[in-house]
């Protein structure tokens, strides 16, 4: 029997939608916004807790101690999806891993931005494994520092791994099996490691790593970001040790140089900058969470594509979870005369979907483009919207996982007592529903929640759309905003259906 | 174990019985085949076969035919090894011949296979590259002592 959790009730999904529909409005009558401030408030300035911050950021050992830990639950997820009971509710591999951490790392951006990396199991493996230190600089020659291809210098790599993950995920059903969860889990241990042995610095988050990437352009809406304390000290830095490491510390991992840093995408927030930093001039700020998607993020061909197929794989994420969607998979098999598993439906309808989000972008982009008559190329107009197609991934994809986490997680406390589920049995169907009825939160906190994010996600990308357009724009009259009407639309558009699926009752996964 | 699908015009429910069958342990498979467009249950003989489920495995056995028995497909089986196999159900219905293949593991899967394996291939690329680099730092060094012999 399929049990299913309650969607968002009706009363809210017309309160947003009004929402909407007025700020639809709104956008397509104001005048083009001037430039947004890019402005940020160091968490290092501060009085009480700013020097004890900055003491933070630079000590190694606290990183460390929070690196270990990771690696104990990790090992701990390889061991129990190996050797332990394969019910999935019963093993913490598959609940720890499908139904904490991966529901909660999204939610973690919004707070943290990127810090997951800096404590990532499976790079802390690769790293000592190959570096042969826990956290000092490392020999050098342990690794053959190859340079990537060019070909491979870029998100696609990424992309297509994030998208073999959903595949994975939904299609074959590693959420309800231990042992392919372990699998996953060594996977990313060793092609961390071979990347790290052969490439320079660590390519394999730069350029590979799906969810490095995936957090990393979620994390150009996250409110923090880690930055010069003052810019005229980076300005008068003659030694970079930020780009190129102390005698002590390792280098940026990702190329990154602190003086010139924009956008959080690459950041990893491993701290090595502000440790090797003579100044002590790199900490933690804080800003406005769409500063990035609004003005300093810089568009670039494969990031566009990656927020694009980001937006149409939260939107396939949802559809899978609800009731009509096997109903769907089954009519399609008929057709093309699939059986067993259905993964070849399941594979067309995840093609399907991301090609027809694809294509309503485009379509979307080329109409907006007619309507401005810009010079710049279609490639460039492309890569610049797409940043609200941000916003709108990310609020989705935290209301959907709020779902997950707040009336999945219930079990967790029993997996942690017996993490093998040595000698249990699956859920009773009593079991079953108390806890479908156990909700970490009250229900109503959580759709308020949800509406709460689907209004901001679509607000961020109203102003996307505003100041980005705005300078595709430029040159024109102000009060032109009529002509990014394709692009208020998708946004608008896209919203409603995130908020349609959200008022579906959602399947259970475990 | 529960596995739903569906084949041409049938909704197929594969299930095992116990959920995580162990090597000789009594083990039952139920099968029930209903019409997609008229929910009727499937009313002929059912075949059951199996086999490894191995790249290069085609050996088959038949386990038996089964009839309907209140609409299930009931076959009993005992296996003497842990393995993954194939369980293959074969009918006719409207003149159509149905084949439809179900996984089925007997024991556990081995635990000690993927990290054995993820150790002996990250370690092979360790090795490698460890060697690899021994030979540029060596052809470095030698390079260097030649430039120096040389000035």
């Amino acid at each position: 029997m399929t049990m299913t959790h309650p969607g968002l009730p009706f009363l809210w999904g017309m309160s947003i939608a009004t929402i909407i529909v007025f700020t639809t409005v709104w956008a397509l009558l104001a005048p083009s916004p001037r430039k947004a401030g890019t402005g940020g408030w160091s968490l290092a300035r501060l009085p009480v807790i700013g020097p004890w911050l900055r003491q933070l950021v630079s000590s190694p050992w606290v990183l460390l101690s929070l690196k270990l830990v990771m690696v104990a639950f990790f090992l701990l997820v390889i061991f129990a999806g190996l050797y332990g009971t394969p019910i999935p509710e019963r093993n913490i591999a598959t609940m720890l891993t499908w139904n904490l951490w991966w529901t909660g790392l999204i939610i973690s951006v919004l707070f943290l931005g990127t810090a997951w990396c800096a404590v990532c199991p499976w790079d802390s493996l690769a790293q000592w494994l190959v570096r042969h230190r826990l956290w000092r600089r490392a020999n050098p020659n342990n690794s053959l520092n190859l340079r990537v291809p060019r070909l491979l210098q870029n998100v696609w790599p990424a992309l297509l791994l994030f998208i073999g993950l959903t595949w994975m995920e939904l299609g074959v059903g590693i959420t309800t099996n231990p042992y392919a969860t372990a699998l996953v889990a060594l996977l990313m241990v060793v092609l961390a490691t071979i990347s790290l042995a052969i490439f320079d610095r660590k390519a394999f988050c730069r350029y590979f790593c799906p969810v490095g990437r995936t957090i990393g352009f979620y994390s150009q809406l996250a409110p923090i970001e880690l930055r010069p304390i003052d810019s005229q000290v980076c300005a008068d830095c003659k030694t970079l040790d930020c780009y190129h490491g102390s005698a002590q510390v390792e280098p940026c991992p990702t190329w990154l140089v602190m003086g010139r840093l924009t956008q959080n995408s690459y950041c990893i927030s491993c701290g090595n900058c502000s440790q090797s930093c003579p100044q002590q001039n790199v900490a933690w700020r804080l800003r406005s969470p769409s500063v990035e998607a609004i003005r300093t993020g810089r568009p670039h061909w494969d990031e566009a594509w990656f927020m694009v197929v980001l937006l149409a794989l939260t939107a396939f994420h949802g559809l899978t979870m609800m009731p009509f969607w096997e109903g769907w998979i089954s009519i399609l098999a008929r057709t093309i005369g699939d059986s067993g598993q259905l993964l070849w439906s399941f594979s067309v309808g995840l093609i399907a979907s991301l090609g027809i989000v694809v294509a309503v972008y485009t379509i979307v982009v080329a109409w907006t483009r007619h309507l401005i008559k810009p010079a710049e190329p279609f490639n460039r107009v492309f890569s610049t919207l797409a940043f609200t197609a941000l916003p709108l991934a990310f609020a989705y994809h935290i209301a959907h996982n709020l779902n997950h986490l707040v009336r999945e997680g219930a079990g967790l406390g029993s997996v942690f007592r017996n993490p093998l589920g040595a000698g249990t049995a699956p859920y009773s169907m009593l079991e079953q529903h108390a806890r479908h009825l156990d909700l970490l939160i009250n229900q109503d906190v959580l759709f308020a929640l949800q509406a709460l994010l689907m209004t901001l996600g679509f607000l961020v990308a109203v102003q996307v759309v505003r100041y980005r357009g705005g300078q595709l724009l430029a040159g024109q009259q102000r009060s032109n905003g009529w002509r990014l009407a394709p692009m208020f639309l998708f946004a608008a558009g896209f919203t409603g259906f995130h908020l349609w699926l959200l008022m579906q009752p959602m399947v259970m996964r475990m | 174990m529960q596995v739903e699908t569906q084949i041409g015009n049938y909704f197929v429910t594969y299930m095992v019985f116990p959920a995580f069958p162990k090597s000789n342990q009594r083990g039952r498979i139920n099968l029930y085949a209903t019409h997609i467009d008229t929910g009727t249950p499937f009313q002929g003989e059912v075949t059951f076969k199996v086999r490894d489920d191995g790249w290069f495995q085609t050996k088959q056995e038949i386990l038996g035919v089964q009839p309907s028995d209140d609409n299930v497909y009931r076959q009993g089986f005992v296996f003497l090894n842990d393995g993954d196999y194939i369980i293959t159900a074969e009918y006719e219905a409207d003149g159509e011949p149905y084949v439809i293949d179900f996984p089925l593991r007997i024991g556990a899967p081995s635990g000690r296979v993927p990290i054995v394996g993820a150790v002996i291939l990250v370690f092979t690329v360790l090795i490698t590259v460890s060697i690899l680099q021994r030979k540029h730092l060596m052809r470095t060094k030698i390079r260097s002592a030649r430039r120096e012999t040389q000035t």
